[in-house]
């Protein structure tokens, strides 16, 4: 394991080229969304930016009074949360099935993932239609449907990659010293697998909570969030629209960069784990 | 769920069924949510309204694909084609160097924090980071007023906001990590030393990058470049919300014959789209055995 670059020397300007592009790449990713940031904390009802020492929160406590958002507040974490709770069992599930596969794990792996490369509004406008000559209403589990169906393929392959960290050999350890196929899966599995379950929670909760395509094709009377934000966006917006595109922002930063803290401990842990130390193998030989 | 997701299968595959079982739930959700409603929307797109109650009868009829044709359809077909071509280019340019900076250009910490920044995005309201650019874009927004007080122009540039370029801008912006985590995973599965040798045979940088790290990497940029222009050719909240006045696309014509009852050709619009874009995806897979790409993620 090199601790450099691998490309350390002259680059005839590459270096300098592609930094500037990634540094671009990166400026046109959060920049906007962080002047919309501190233009939510101006206190006046004109838009732009002010001192810093006239930062005030007065927007983001307006939204508190907000009924309508509450609302959509609740609807988004209904489905958020059913959406979550059922694409990280299904999505291990898969990841098991494709670690047991002897023959079609491609053709699995690629049906599996095919929703991700079909757009948003075909898919909610094909499931919509489908649901109804079913019979079901629209509602928070029609879009909780939707969703799973979205973030089924993220979460089979966080899965996935929690898995490849479980050596075979280690199950099967466990199992020559009495273990039970059952009893292996929860002792050894599960906990190795620990941040990868829950990032895939996190991640299919997050996902469901922004997307926008199909919600607009499934929802039933009570709007998700990102609906009510897009009906507030267009209508002449009020100033708590940018504080609550704001709080929408910090609160998804922030989750997803304690999840990524988390998966980077575990498998930095886990490199000290497998590989190991010449102490140990001294004794063995 | 759990109760049937035994792990017998880590062993070894010793029992068959279990396997089976465990597939299931994906499966079922793949077809029965996925694959059987595209398709039943693909056969509906042949039935007829039905005046009588509001939805659609089987009176089998071509008369929506002929619809496709008028009205201008071909072309808002044509115009999301091509800001969707245009943004997918303009992203892989984009990600191409910005994931060589990462796969090639940093240590092990640098690459897992710009890893990390490059994705984050992808999980934040898609919403709030298109409508953040109407604050920039504007005329009264942060480019104007640069451009206004270093007086490079004598008033605000009009064509910034609620335009093509805001919506090209908006998406590249939106969908950069879509084409640049590909290519960082297809950086993984290249051996280093293949790099360090020829290096050290005397390549330049730029021989080195064109002949050995762009092939290596060519299955990453497709499949980057698919994933990009699979969400530009579907989405409207960009155009909506950045594009000019009466500015469309495939989605955004979907709402609007929905918005008159007509399913069928609702249906139609989006069986075609679907359609083009399983041929393209195919072809490319053929080509590339772009699922390769996860055996760098060691799965």
């Amino acid at each position: 394991m090199s601790f450099d670059s691998i490309v350390t020397g002259r680059t005839s300007g590459g270096r300098l080229l592609f930094s500037a592009i990634a540094a671009l790449c990166l400026t046109i990713m959060y920049a906007p969304v962080l002047y919309l940031l501190l233009a939510s904390l101006n206190p006046d009802a004109q838009l732009g930016l002010v001192p810093p020492s006239r930062y005030s929160l007065t927007w983001y406590l307006a939204l508190l009074e907000d009924r309508r958002l509450a609302g959509a507040l609740e609807e988004s974490a209904l489905v958020g949360l059913g959406t979550a709770a059922l694409a990280t069992p299904i999505g291990l599930s898969a990841a098991l099935a494709y670690r047991a596969m002897t023959r079609m794990r491609g053709i699995f792996l690629l049906v599996v993932l095919s929703a991700m490369l079909v757009p948003g509004t075909m898919e909610g406008l094909g499931l919509s239609a489908a649901l109804r000559v079913v019979g079901l209403t629209p509602s928070w589990v029609t879009i909780t449907i939707g969703h799973l169906l979205w973030t089924l393929p993220f979460a089979a392959v966080v899965s996935l990659i929690g898995l490849s960290a479980v050596k075979p050999s280690t199950i099967a350890a466990a199992r020559d010293l009495g273990a039970g196929p059952m009893r292996a899966f929860v002792d050894i599995t599960l906990p190795l697998m620990r941040a990868n379950l829950i990032s895939s929670f996190v991640f299919a909760f997050l996902l469901s909570l922004n997307e926008h395509a199909r919600a607009y094709y499934l929802v039933g009377r009570q709007n998700t969030l990102p609906l009510y934000m897009f009906g507030a966006m267009n209508s002449g917006a009020s100033p708590t629209i940018y504080a609550f595109s704001g709080a929408v922002i910090v609160i998804s930063i922030a989750v997803v960069a304690v999840v990524f803290a988390g998966l980077a401990g575990q498998r930095s842990e886990g490199r000290d784990e497998r590989q190991p130390r010449p102490a140990d193998r001294g004794h063995t030989s | 769920m759990l109760d049937e997701s035994g792990g017998h299968e880590n062993v070894g595959a010793r029992w068959r069924p279990t396997t089976f079982l465990l597939a299931l739930p994906s499966l079922a959700v793949l077809v029965g949510l996925g694959f059987i409603p595209l398709a039943l929307m693909a056969t509906w797109s042949f039935w007829s309204f039905d005046p009588d109650t509001y939805w659609i009868k089987p009176a089998w009829s071509l008369a929506s694909y002929a619809a496709l044709l008028e009205d201008g359809r071909a072309t808002v077909f044509l115009r999301t084609a091509g800001l969707a071509a245009l943004t997918t280019a303009v992203s892989t340019l984009l990600a191409v160097p910005a994931a060589t900076v990462v796969g090639l250009m940093s240590g092990p910490r640098r690459a897992a924090l710009l890893l990390a920044l490059f994705t984050i995005p992808f999980f934040t309201s898609g919403l709030v980071r298109a409508f953040a650019w109407r604050l920039v874009l504007g005329r009264h927004g942060v480019v104007n007023n640069a451009l206004v007080s270093l007086g490079i122009v004598q008033t605000p540039v009009e064509w910034l906001l609620f335009s093509d370029f805001a919506v090209v801008l908006g998406m590249v912006a939106a969908y950069l990590p879509f084409a640049i985590i590909p290519i960082v995973l297809a950086f993984a599965r290249i051996e280093h030393s293949v790099i360090r040798a020829s290096l050290d045979l005397g390549a330049g940088f730029w021989t080195m990058f064109s002949t050995i790290v762009l092939p290596l990497v060519m299955p990453g940029i497709v499949a980057g470049f698919l994933f990009v222009f699979v969400v530009a050719v579907g989405t409207s909240m960009e155009v909506q919300l950045l594009g000019g006045a009466g500015a469309s696309s495939i989605s955004i014509m979907i709402n609007d014959v929905l918005r008159v009852v007509n399913f069928p050709l609702a249906f139609a619009i989006a069986t075609v789209v679907v359609t083009l874009l399983i041929v393209l995806i195919t072809v490319a897979n053929r080509a590339l055995r772009l699922s390769r790409l996860f055996e760098s993620l060691g799965i």
